[in-house]
């Protein structure tokens, strides 16, 4: 993936202003930032959800050139919160609409979509909530179910928006062993607040403020950088890293 | 409960050709040009396939609204649309304008009340942002009181007979003598099925959010626009037809979502098959109490259905 001189705004405010980075096969980035300062935004034009000025290059195409399916085949995008009007809707059901870009139109989902979507909820640990319905699960539970759909959309790259912030730390630990199973044979995306986290999986960061992007391929985690970055004070102990509270 | 309701339904769906002021005699039903037969082929038949499919159109209707608004309270009977049907129809009558194009003005005019409401509902929703999407329902009861107060206008205006025309189109009727208005409603209610039951997987990804549905591959304007498009079409020609009757698409898709408790990709075949039953239900009811004159459709539903609306407005609350 390469961005080049990327602009993004909603109608005349601009958001995000000559952002550029490049990540690399099968490699990760984390997008950190303070609230409001375009994460999300950012997200949302990666996906192609917004039109953007500038360029967003993924395996050798331009992000706008390329189908809405096809795209999805290359990029998902987890939500920090599983919204759904449909609470009657099963796991397994939910899951299959990952599926939805190799269904051939007007068609059902076939055998090997079932297939997929068996196999994903295995590997995750689901299988015995398949026929559960989405309302309920407990908001630890629908994260991976989120996850499982977006596993079996089976695309090149993941993009998880604030994937933590609605879990207590033991759904957390278990989102954070599936996502180094995930990040084995993909590239993700993770943006967050979460800064141990981030300083956990020590991916190259891009910290974004006031509209502008800057990219750090190491070292942000350092304590110097991470206050001129936020403006308080972080400890690290141990390896792990925690704020400092007056 | 939900399963007592279907068999009765279908118990007055099947007494249906019997109910009314006239009594079909079994005898004399199969005798070619007798009178119980001109009558369950002229007036009964045609009347029970148009309630049908005029309650499987205003069932599926009511499911596509809630689905791509995701609010259980949206129906293009909520939303203004019937009443934008009923200020055509009665600038129609106060004009005393009789055919045009080879349909009654009547119908053309409510069917261009239906379909500019939906039209302005989009403009105006394109302001809105996503989590602003109940300001849509109370846009529709703001354009509902609109086309109220314009009908009074009209009232004011009007003669005695016209006044009197204008309120009997507004209460709904399905009474029909042959089979032309049938056919044109079950085309498009057939359309609107078709459509639905092709994109059903389309449409169970938009009821999680546009935004995911997107993500997925669903090229989610184009798409909303058809289906948009298409359920106008369906209602503007139904209602300039039949007159509004109201909260089928209301009280249908909620009771299905509750009996079947499946995504909205396995409910449009139940939905509109309940829909149809459960008017013509209506309508053998309405029937069967009828002392001379009939009792109007839409009186009908709308007794049943207010007293609903406001149990759901309440559950929500829950």
């Amino acid at each position: 993936m390469r961005v080049t001189d990327l602009n993004v705004g909603y109608g005349d405010t601009s958001i995000l202003e000559t952002v550029s980075f490049a990540i690399e096969q099968k490699c990760h980035l984390s997008v950190l930032g303070p609230n409001g300062s375009g994460k999300s935004t950012l997200a949302k034009a990666l996906c192609g959800l917004l039109p953007y000025k500038g360029s967003i290059m993924i395996d050798g195409q331009e992000l706008h050139d390329i189908s809405p399916k096809e795209r999805a085949k290359l990029i998902s995008y987890i939500p920090a919160k599983m919204e759904s009007f449909e609470q009657f809707t099963t796991v397994e059901d939910f899951v299959l609409l990952g599926r939805y870009p190799y269904k051939a139109s007007f068609k059902d989902y076939g055998t090997e979509d079932r297939t997929i979507v068996q196999e994903t909820l295995t590997e995750l640990g689901l299988e015995t909530l398949s026929g559960s319905r989405l309302h309920e699960l407990s908001s630890g539970q629908q994260q991976l179910v989120l996850i499982a759909q977006a596993l079996a959309q089976q695309s090149k790259i993941l993009i998880f928006d604030e994937p933590t912030s609605n879990l207590d730390p033991k759904n957390t630990s278990l989102f954070v062993q599936e996502l180094k199973k995930v990040r084995q044979n993909r590239m993700t995306i993770l943006i967050s607040h979460d800064i141990p986290l981030a300083a956990h999986l020590n991916d190259p960061v891009l910290f974004i403020r006031e509209k502008k992007a800057e990219f750090h391929a190491k070292g942000f985690f350092e304590n110097d950088s991470l206050k001129s970055a936020y403006g308080v004070t972080f400890h690290k102990e141990n390896g792990m890293i925690g704020i400092s509270y007056v | 409960m939900y399963r007592l309701v279907w068999i009765l339904l279908i118990f007055l769906a099947l007494l249906s050709p019997f109910s009314g002021t006239a009594t079909l005699d079994i005898g004399t039903l199969f005798e070619a040009g007798s009178l119980s037969q001109r009558i369950f082929l002229e007036l009964r038949l045609p009347r029970i396939l148009l309630a049908f499919a005029a309650g499987g159109t205003l069932a599926l209707a009511g499911l596509l609204f809630q689905t791509l608004f995701r609010n259980a309270l949206m129906t293009p009977f909520t939303l203004g649309v019937s009443g934008g049907a009923v200020l055509g129809a009665g600038i129609a009558i106060k004009l005393g304008l009789g055919i045009a194009f080879g349909i009654s003005a009547v119908s053309l005019f409510g069917f261009a009340g239906a379909f500019s409401t939906v039209i302005l509902l989009i403009v105006l929703s394109r302001y809105l942002k996503r989590a602003e999407q109940e300001s849509l329902l109370l846009l529709g009861i703001a354009l509902s009181f609109f086309y109220t107060s314009a009908l009074m206008v009209i009232f004011y205006l009007s003669s005695f007979t016209e006044t009197a025309t204008i309120m009997r189109f507004t209460m709904g009727s399905l009474s029909i003598v042959g089979y032309d208005n049938v056919i044109t409603v079950s085309a498009f209610a057939a359309l609107l099925l078709l459509v639905l039951w092709l994109k059903r997987f389309e449409l169970q990804l938009l009821s999680i959010s546009d935004e995911q549905a997107s993500l997925k591959g669903v090229n989610t304007k184009q798409l909303t626009y058809l289906f948009l498009i298409i359920t106008s079409l369906a209602i503007g020609v139904l209602v300039s037809l039949t007159g509004p009757i109201g909260f089928i698409g209301l009280i249908i898709p909620h009771m299905l979502r509750k009996l079947y408790q499946r995504p909205v990709s396995s409910l449009i075949l139940p939905v509109f098959v309940l829909g149809g039953l459960f008017l013509l239900a209506c309508d053998t009811v309405a029937r069967y109490f009828s002392t001379g004159s009939e009792i109007p459709i839409g009186v009908v539903t709308a007794l049943i259905g207010g007293p609903f609306f406001i149990y759901l407005i309440i559950a929500k609350q829950r």
